[in-house]
């Protein structure tokens, strides 16, 4: 009696805790048709309507493998603390402006809409789609962080050179010298380690050794804690190899939130290229890019999340220095170059927007190529040939279908060099050209546009990276902070206070 | 106290007029708060001074702090810190100087007809021709939504967001942020014409007023057809719950 008593009690709460589970997943799966399905397909094979258009694409969750899970190397599924943080959002601390999911991806962070019961409800529904319901509660052991001093980052840059540089390039720009696929048959380019706000799952030294430690499963990124590995690294020397990564970083290019462009001005003649010390003058301004999804051949999977610019001028004219990592030089001779290409290989290209004319204010022309008002475009094509070299034109444009190419001899120069990863390029151009050519004017602020080609990436014609309307200023010279009225202020106020002083005295 | 009475006062306008920005997210623009901060301090000057003898208590502790010997310290002390105070402040008025800002309308008035397709729509008798599905035949408009929503999912969610919140892939790089469709206060405030008008033309088809050269918003109208757009349409509607404006 007793006995079957006891198994009809098991089997009642086997069969309720599976209903239990049942309902969970049940629910999981309603939220999910309703947020998720759109990129992630309905049946969680990572082809919703939208997937075509990503880059990354949306995760497949029927492998079940996960890039950007914190449990072993050895663990196949990632912990539920992990689902929990990428369905909520990361919430790295250095990230894209507005964005608490992966950064430079669109998978948001879900905070917003959904509660810690229903994110754990996805996330049982995700787990049932790849056929596991138990998964692991252990995340690495981040107890034996090494202190990022100088000696820790002299070690870790020996480290990277062996063990990273062959895919993020020796500067860490990510100018891999192999074309990489992840195991869903996605493109993937090592990340660039000089842009730490472009990372998916965070910069913090805490988050790069993570990544070291673990890989990135579903990438050819492996783990430097796997025994079996020839390129396997010891606890203290993967923290020093992430102190290094996070000594990358330069935060100086990530763009600020309202950035305008300062032209200083020099006397005597501007830099013809970019290895000129006169640069070093300027500020850097960064600006966010967006690929060109207006008009016809759109570009839905850019490559490129900003752009650098420098400004200087002098009497007559005006020069910018434009950076960006690139993982090639896009040149068809260069055999690297080909060989990670994705499909044809187009030169490289930046090109500088202006309106034209004299501009009225609060009149700028439409930001895509202008229209009824026209604007100027100064543009540097990197070299198709051997023989025939860099190149330099000047477009006037009303609208894309309007387009007139002049010649740039004598009035427009651009230069290139291509280095490790990254492209600098000074195009430089006249301060006041005929009535077609932009009005720059000392201390005033003229609208700026930027476009980009990465030629690597397919971007050739209108299939490129811009940026909107942006602001330069064409700072005075010697115009800096001035201190005379602020001392004189002070010194004014003083004197004021002086007088009282004396006046109430001489009451007494 | 009545110079902490003042002070107090003053903070208080100030901080009610910092408040949209600090909780809204929409600051009055810095200038006006100046403005106002002016008048203000010049009212609450004047009310408090009305009377001699409360301008007398007001200016007390003033007077005190520099006639009073036995406050000698205070009295340096504040002195040195006003004119540097003072300094402080001219320097950082005169590092701003900010590019010029357009004013612009969210929501511009329509035009009375749109001309597309080869024909001519008449917003204001115009409507969506999928709508009455939602009443007389559920099941075919769920599949209206449905092909609204891969619209959606194929052409604007890099900008608009994947959850409708303006927040998408794109949208931090972009100059004119893209407007949400959630909320109580988008497009339920909308009629289904403007919305059409407003995809039909993009950016480039606002009025003066609108800010066309500088709004992301593309044209559709060789991108999309008619149904494609209507039911992007419903689609905007449904997933955020809310209801088109209607005709009265
Ligand atoms: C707009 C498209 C989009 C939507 C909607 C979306 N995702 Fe994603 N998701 C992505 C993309 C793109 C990635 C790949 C990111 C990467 O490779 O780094 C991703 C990755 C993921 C990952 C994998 C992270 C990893 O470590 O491998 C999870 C889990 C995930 N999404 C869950 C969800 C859930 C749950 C929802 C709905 C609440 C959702 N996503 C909605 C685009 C989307
Ligand atoms: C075999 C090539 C390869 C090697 C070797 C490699 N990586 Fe990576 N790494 C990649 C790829 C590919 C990605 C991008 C994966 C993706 O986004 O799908 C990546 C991404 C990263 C990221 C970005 C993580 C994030 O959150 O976005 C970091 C950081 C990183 N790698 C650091 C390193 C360090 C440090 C080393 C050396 C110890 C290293 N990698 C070695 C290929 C490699
Ligand atoms: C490149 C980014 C981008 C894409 C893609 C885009 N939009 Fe927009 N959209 C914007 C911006 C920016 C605004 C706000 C400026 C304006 O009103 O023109 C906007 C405004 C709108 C408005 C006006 C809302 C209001 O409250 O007045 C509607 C409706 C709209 N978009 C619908 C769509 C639809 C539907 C699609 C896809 C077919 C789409 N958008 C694709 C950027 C975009």
């Amino acid at each position: 009696m007793g006995m079957r008593l006891l198994t009809l009690f098991a089997l009642l709460f086997c069969f309720s805790n599976d209903v239990f589970a049942q309902t969970e997943i049940d629910k999981g799966k309603a939220i999910y048709s309703r947020l998720c399905a759109f990129c992630h397909g309905i049946e969680g094979a990572g082809d919703g309507p939208a997937a075509a258009y990503l880059n990354p694409p949306p995760r497949d969750f029927t492998l079940g493998l996960y890039k950007w899970k914190s449990t072993k190397f050895d663990e196949y599924a990632p912990s539920d603390d992990d689902l929990a943080r990428m369905i909520s959002g990361m919430r790295s601390h250095d990230s894209i402006p507005g964005w608490d999911g992966m950064n430079a991806t669109s998978m948001p962070g879900w905070s917003d809409l959904l509660g810690k019961e229903e994110v754990s409800h996805v996330a049982a529904y995700l787990k049932s789609l790849a056929g596991y319901d138990n998964a692991p509660k252990s995340a690495i052991d981040l107890s034996g962080k090494v202190k990022a001093d100088s000696a820790s980052v002299e070690r870790g840059k020996t480290l990277f050179k062996d063990r990273c540089a062959e895919c993020h390039g020796v500067s860490g720009r990510g100018d891999a010298t192999k074309k990489l696929k992840d195991d869903w048959g996605a493109r993937t380019w090592p990340r660039d380690l000089t842009e730490g706000w472009t990372f998916r799952a965070g910069s913090a030294p805490e988050d790069i050794y993570a990544r070291i430690t673990i890989g990135i499963p579903g990438t050819q990124m492996p783990s430097f804690a796997d025994p079996a590995s020839k390129k396997m690294m010891t606890d203290a020397q993967r923290w020093d190899v992430a102190n290094y990564a996070v000594s990358l970083n330069e935060s100086e290019k990530k763009p600020s939130a309202n950035p305008v462009l300062k032209a200083m001005k020099l006397d005597g003649k501007l830099p013809d290229g970019p290895a000129d010390a006169k640069w070093d003058k300027a500020a850097i301004s960064g600006f966010y890019l967006f690929p060109q999804i207006f008009v016809s051949s759109k570009s839905y999977t850019p490559s490129v999340v900003s752009v650098s610019v420098k400004a200087l001028y002098n009497d007559g004219e005006a020069a910018f220095l434009i950076e960006w990592d690139d993982p090639t030089n896009s040149m068809p001779w260069d055999q690297k170059a080909l060989e990670i290409a994705d499909g044809d290989l187009f030169p490289d290209s930046v090109a500088v927007q202006f309106p034209s004319g004299q501009l009225k204010p609060g009149d700028r022309p439409y930001f895509g190529m202008g229209g009824p008002k026209p604007v100027t475009i100064w543009q540097w094509k990197g070299p198709e040939s051997i023989e025939e070299g860099q190149r330099a034109r000047i477009i006037d444009a009303k609208g894309v279908k309007n387009i007139n190419q002049r010649l740039a001899d004598g009035l427009l120069t651009a230069n290139g060099i291509y280095d490790n990863g990254r492209w600098r390029v000074v195009i430089k151009g006249p301060l006041k050209g005929s009535d077609k050519d932009p009005v720059f004017e000392e201390g005033g602020f003229t609208p700026v546009a930027f476009a980009l080609w990465d030629g690597s990436n397919g971007d050739t014609g209108g299939r490129h990276l811009m940026t909107g309307w942006q602001w330069m200023t064409f700072e005075k010279q010697g115009e800096g902070p001035s201190y005379l009225w602020p001392v004189a202020a002070g010194v004014i106020v003083f004197c004021g206070e002086m007088l009282w002083l004396f006046s109430a005295r001489k009451k007494d | 106290m009545r110079l902490l009475k003042f002070v107090l006062t003053c903070l208080f306008f100030y901080l009610l007029l910092k408040a949209p920005g600090l909780f809204l997210g929409k600051p009055v623009p810095s200038s006006l708060i100046a403005m106002y901060m002016f008048f203000i301090v010049i009212t609450v000057l004047l009310v408090m001074t009305i009377t001699d003898d409360g301008a007398e208590k007001l200016f007390a502790p003033i007077r005190s702090l520099v006639e009073d010997p036995s406050k000698k310290l205070i009295r340096n002390v504040v002195f040195v810190v006003v004119p540097i105070v003072c300094g402080y402040a001219v320097y950082d008025s005169g590092e701003k100087k900010a590019p010029p800002t357009e004013l612009r309308a969210v929501h511009p008035a329509p035009p009375a007809i749109v001309k597309a397709y080869g024909k001519t729509f008449d917003l204001a008798s115009i409507g969506n021709p999928f709508r009455k599905a939602e009443k007389e035949d559920p099941a075919a408009f769920k599949a209206f939504v449905k092909e609204g929503s891969e619209v959606y999912f194929k052409n604007c969610f890099f900008c608009h967001g994947d959850k409708l919140d303006g927040k998408g892939h794109y949208a931090h790089a972009l100059e004119l942020r893209p407007l949400p469709f959630t909320g109580t206060d988008t497009i339920a405030q909308l009629q289904e014409s403007y919305l059409f008008w407003r995809i039909l033309k993009g950016g480039p088809g606002l009025p003066r007023e609108g800010g066309p050269s500088i709004s992301a918003m593309p044209a559709w109208e060789n991108e999309l057809t008619e149904d494609e757009i209507w039911k992007v349409i419903l689609f905007l509607y449904d997933y955020t719950g809310n209801t088109p404006r209607s005709w009265s």
